[in-house]
This record gives structure tokens, sequence and C-alpha cells, in this order.
């Protein structure tokens, strides 16, 4: 009997009003697998995370996690049937009136019970992580407002491996960051490539960085997913719909 | 490569060739009625569905999730009711002082019978909900409806989805209770403030005592007025927090929708509460209560 997957899309489509920005997509991940998403900038890339992520509900289709179909009203459901997500926006998304300790210890904390953690735990956890990512102890009460680019990087990193994920999902994980903060993102995420347990979905422009994950990247053109190998200028132009 | 998801509408393709301009042309009339009516319910089960999912969330598992939500909710009780609290008293005064002026003008010898029944009929069944939730909604309803299509244009609530923190429960849930609690209470003070500020202006200008006044009031409420005075302030306080945040949460990514947005939700709040205000009157004293006079 096989395993389900990890990540599975059937058929997804999504579209911002009448713009369709993914068509009919269908992929899937075992758990542990590594999906390098590439495209030119404004091709859709941060919207295909967002679906497999099901933090979106897909406009065609269906998207689902271990089996589980995302209710993105209802995001707790998921981590009480054992799905946990760690996501990276490329614009940090921290909660901006949340100091950074707060930001990493929100999921913590709201899920404290299933997690079996007690106030003690999960500070704890929070500031090693944060150290462990390198980010300064006089920061840790700071409103992400007041932290440079890199730092609230870091600090969205900690955030999300604070839950432990089983799923991560990071959007142009390295951009505007300086050369030590990226040498730690590539550490942590060839970690994460390798991890059995950890579905990996990276969206990049990074030429270094697909080449340190080692993975064949595919390129989403005109709302389609190309195959590994393939890209657009590889194409003939695209029929008149 | 695939055709449309949706057989109505054909795909705005990135290509120069666009076809929804013959699509449009085609429409007519009655299809663009028909498309704005099929909008409009759609509209309306959106907003239903952002109290629906609040008020569903009340009872949801989780201590922590609980834990949480309840320092949030306090948090939004402070900066709605107690922060508010000078400028319901500022204006409770000056709505006072204003019914004896004008009293006095109309009606030189009222006395305490006479303007207690003005206070009951004009202040604490119209004026103190009304007033109490512009207020409210003025300073509450555009700051929660800024903040939340702030947290909008941000990803902050993807993160929170992403974080599996349920944005019902973690963000509109506390500001629904807040504006419900924060508006009864202020109606109350408001209440309180503008029947003393009536009581020693009117005892200056036009004769009748405090006691007087009291027992003029006394005489002039009814059982029903204690149910109308909650069943205002609870369906006030509720329709200020539930269209700030609907309006806030509906920001979809420009930073410029997010003013536009509080604008809007702030006229709705306005419509609905007077809406609401008026409906509530009716069908309490037409309908239910003995004629006043």
């Amino acid at each position: 009997m096989t395993a389900l997957p990890a990540l599975e899309l059937e058929h997804a489509s999504y579209r911002y009003g009448d713009l369709w920005v993914l068509r009919d997509l269908t992929l899937s991940l075992r758990a542990g697998e590594t999906l390098v998403v590439t495209g030119e900038n404004g091709v859709g890339k941060s919207t295909l995370l967002y679906v497999c992520a099901g933090l979106v509900p897909a406009t065609g289709g269906r998207v689902r996690l271990m089996g589980r179909v995302p209710n993105p009203s209802r995001p707790s459901e998921l981590v009480h049937h054992g799905v946990r997500r760690g996501f990276v926006f490329s614009g940090g998304g921290l909660l901006s009136n949340t100091s950074a300790l707060g930001n990493v210890t929100l999921p913590l904390r709201y899920h404290a019970d299933l997690f079996g953690m007690d106030e003690e735990a999960i500070e704890a956890r929070a500031r090693e992580l944060l150290s462990e990512l390198r980010v300064s102890q006089a920061d840790f009460h700071a409103l992400p407002a007041h932290l440079s680019a890199g730092v609230r990087r870091r600090v969205s990193l900690a955030r999300a491996l604070a839950v432990s994920p089983n799923f991560l999902f990071l959007d142009d994980p390295e951009a505007d960051l300086d050369s030590a903060t990226k040498r730690l993102v590539y550490e942590l995420l060839e970690r994460f490539r390798n991890d059995p347990e950890v579905t990996l979905v990276v969206a990049t422009t990074s030429p270094e960085l697909i080449e340190r994950l080692g993975v064949p990247p595919r390129e989403l053109a005109h709302g389609y997913l190309l195959g590994p190998g393939r890209s657009l200028s590889t194409l003939g132009p695209p029929a008149k719909c | 490569m695939s055709t449309s998801q949706d057989p109505l509408r054909p795909p705005r393709s990135t290509l120069p060739y666009d076809p929804r301009a013959e699509y449009r042309r085609r429409l007519g009339l009655l299809g663009s009625v028909g498309r704005s009516a099929i909008g409009t319910a759609r509209s309306a089960a959106a907003l239903l569905g952002t109290l629906g999912l609040a008020v569903a969330s009340v009872g949801a598992p989780g201590a922590g999730a609980r834990r949480i939500v309840r320092a949030v909710t306090l948090g939004q009780i402070l900066f709605t009711g107690v922060q508010a609290v000078g400028l319901v008293s500022a204006i409770g005064l000056l709505i006072g002082a204003t019914l004896v002026i004008q009293t006095s003008l109309m009606v030189p010898a009222a006395d305490g019978d006479l303007l207690g029944k003005i206070l009951v009929a004009v202040v604490l069944r119209e004026l103190s909900p009304l007033i109490t939730a512009i207020i409210v909604a003025g300073r509450s309803g555009t700051a929660i409806a800024t903040e939340l299509g702030n947290m909008k244009v941000h990803q902050e609530v993807l993160a929170l989805v992403a974080l599996g923190v349920d944005p019902p429960r973690f963000i509109v849930l506390p500001r629904l209770i807040a504006t419900v609690l924060s508006v009864v209470a202020l109606m109350v003070y408001f209440s309180v403030v503008a029947v003393l500020a009536t009581a020693l202006i009117a005892n200056v200008v036009l004769g009748p005592s405090p006691v007087e006044l009291r027992a003029g009031i006394a005489r002039a409420l009814l059982p029903y007025d204690l149910v109308l005075f909650v069943a205002k302030g609870v369906g006030l306080g509720a329709i200020v927090g539930w269209l700030a945040c609907h309006y806030g949460l509906s920001v979809k990514s420009s930073p410029t929708e997010v003013p536009q947005k509080a604008s809007a939700a702030v006229v709705r709040i306005l419509l609905g509460c007077v809406a609401y205000d008026t409906a509530l009157t009716a069908l309490f004293y037409w309908l239910v209560a003995r004629p006043l006079y």
C-alpha cells in the first residue's frame, strides 16, 4: 500500500480577479521531497506557494496536505491532524504590533496544549531558536519595524521553525540578506532538504541557492509549471487563447 | 494548454489579445444586471461569514488559544472602552446642556415631570445608544478597519493561517466582544453624565430640583426600557465590531485600499446603526409597549 503523498495538487488553479495566475497544476510530493520553483518576477511563484501551503483556497481544483484539504478560516484543524506548516514570506509577514520574541512564541502558545508545553518551555524554545539564528538578545523585545530586513528574516525563520514543521515553504529566502545570513539560510535549507520528515518547497530566482539545493528547479511560466529542466526559452511562443 | 476554468468568463491573457472586451459587448443589460445581483449575493454571504465564523469560534477547543484571545480582548476593551471615557464625558455634558437650553426656549415653565419625560425619550432611549455607537465607530471602527487592512497588506493574516492560528478567533472575536461590551458600558456612562449635566443646569435655568427631576425620570421609565437599552447596546456594538473587521479584512493587497475600506466601513457602520436603532425603536414601542403618553 503506497503512502499518502504529503502535498498534492490536483488540477489546481488560481486567479486574481480575471487574471489566471495558476492554471491546471497537478503535482505530488512525498514526505521529505523538495520542490524548487523558479521563474520571472511577477509570474506567480509566491501565489503558488500560498496555494500549496493552503493559505489561500484554490480557485479551481484541489490541494491536500497529508490527505487533508486546508481551510484558511480554520487552520488549527490541520495542526490538530498533525500538519505543521512553516512559512517564510518574502516580506517577512511578522505581526507588526508584537515583538520578535512574541512572534516566535505565538504559535506555540496558541497550540500549547497540543504541543504539551508550558509558558516557561515555550519561552525557552523561542529564545533558543532566535539565538541559533543569531538574533541579538537586544532585539528579542523589539517590534519588527525597529529591526533590519536581515534580522526580520531571521525572526521569520525562527517562527517558521518553532512548531517543528513537517512542511516548510520559503518565498525568496535569500533576498535582501547579507552574506552571513545567506550562509545561515543555505545551511538550514540543506539540513531540511536531507530531512525525510520535512517536505520543502522553495521559490527562488537565485542560481546560487538552486545549485546549493541540488534539486532540478521547475519554472513557472504563464500559469503552468514546466517539467524539471525545462524552461520558457526552450518552448515556442504561446498559442493565442 | 488547458481551457479556462470558468466557461462563462474567458481568461484574461498575459498576451496582447484580450477577449474580455468582446465578451462584455455581448453580455448586454440583462446579463450585467444578473452578474451584479450575483456579486451582491456573494458580498452578503461574505459579510455574514465574517460574523458567523467569529461566533462559531467561541466554543472552540484549546486552552492556549483561549488565553491568547482573552488577552487580546482585554487590550481591545482598554482601547475601545476605557480610552473613550473622556470623549463620552464631554459629549454627554454638552448634550445635557443643549437639552436644557432647547427645553427652556420651548417650554420655559418645564417642571421635573416634563423634563424627565424628555430625558428618557430623547437621551436614554435614542441619543445615548446612537451617539455612543457613533463615537465608538469613529474612534475604534476606523482604527480596527485600518489595522486589519494593514495586516492584510503586510501578509500578517496569511502568516497567522500558516501558523495554524484561526483568524476569526484571534482577530475578529476579540474586537467583536470588545465593541459590544464597550458600547453597552459607555451607553450607561453617557446616560449618567447627560442626566447629571441636565440636572445641574436645569436647576439653575429652569427651576426643577434634582430630586424632582429624578422623580420625573422614574415616572417616565417603562419596564421595557431596560430590555431596549441592552438590545440596542449589544446590537450597535456588534454592528461596529463586525463591519469594521469585515471591511478591514476585505483589503486585498494594495495599501491604497486601506483608507478606502476604512472609510467604507465607517459609512456602512453609521447607516447600519441608525437603521438598527430605528427598527428596534419601532418594534418595541409601536408593536410591543403601551403608548408613552
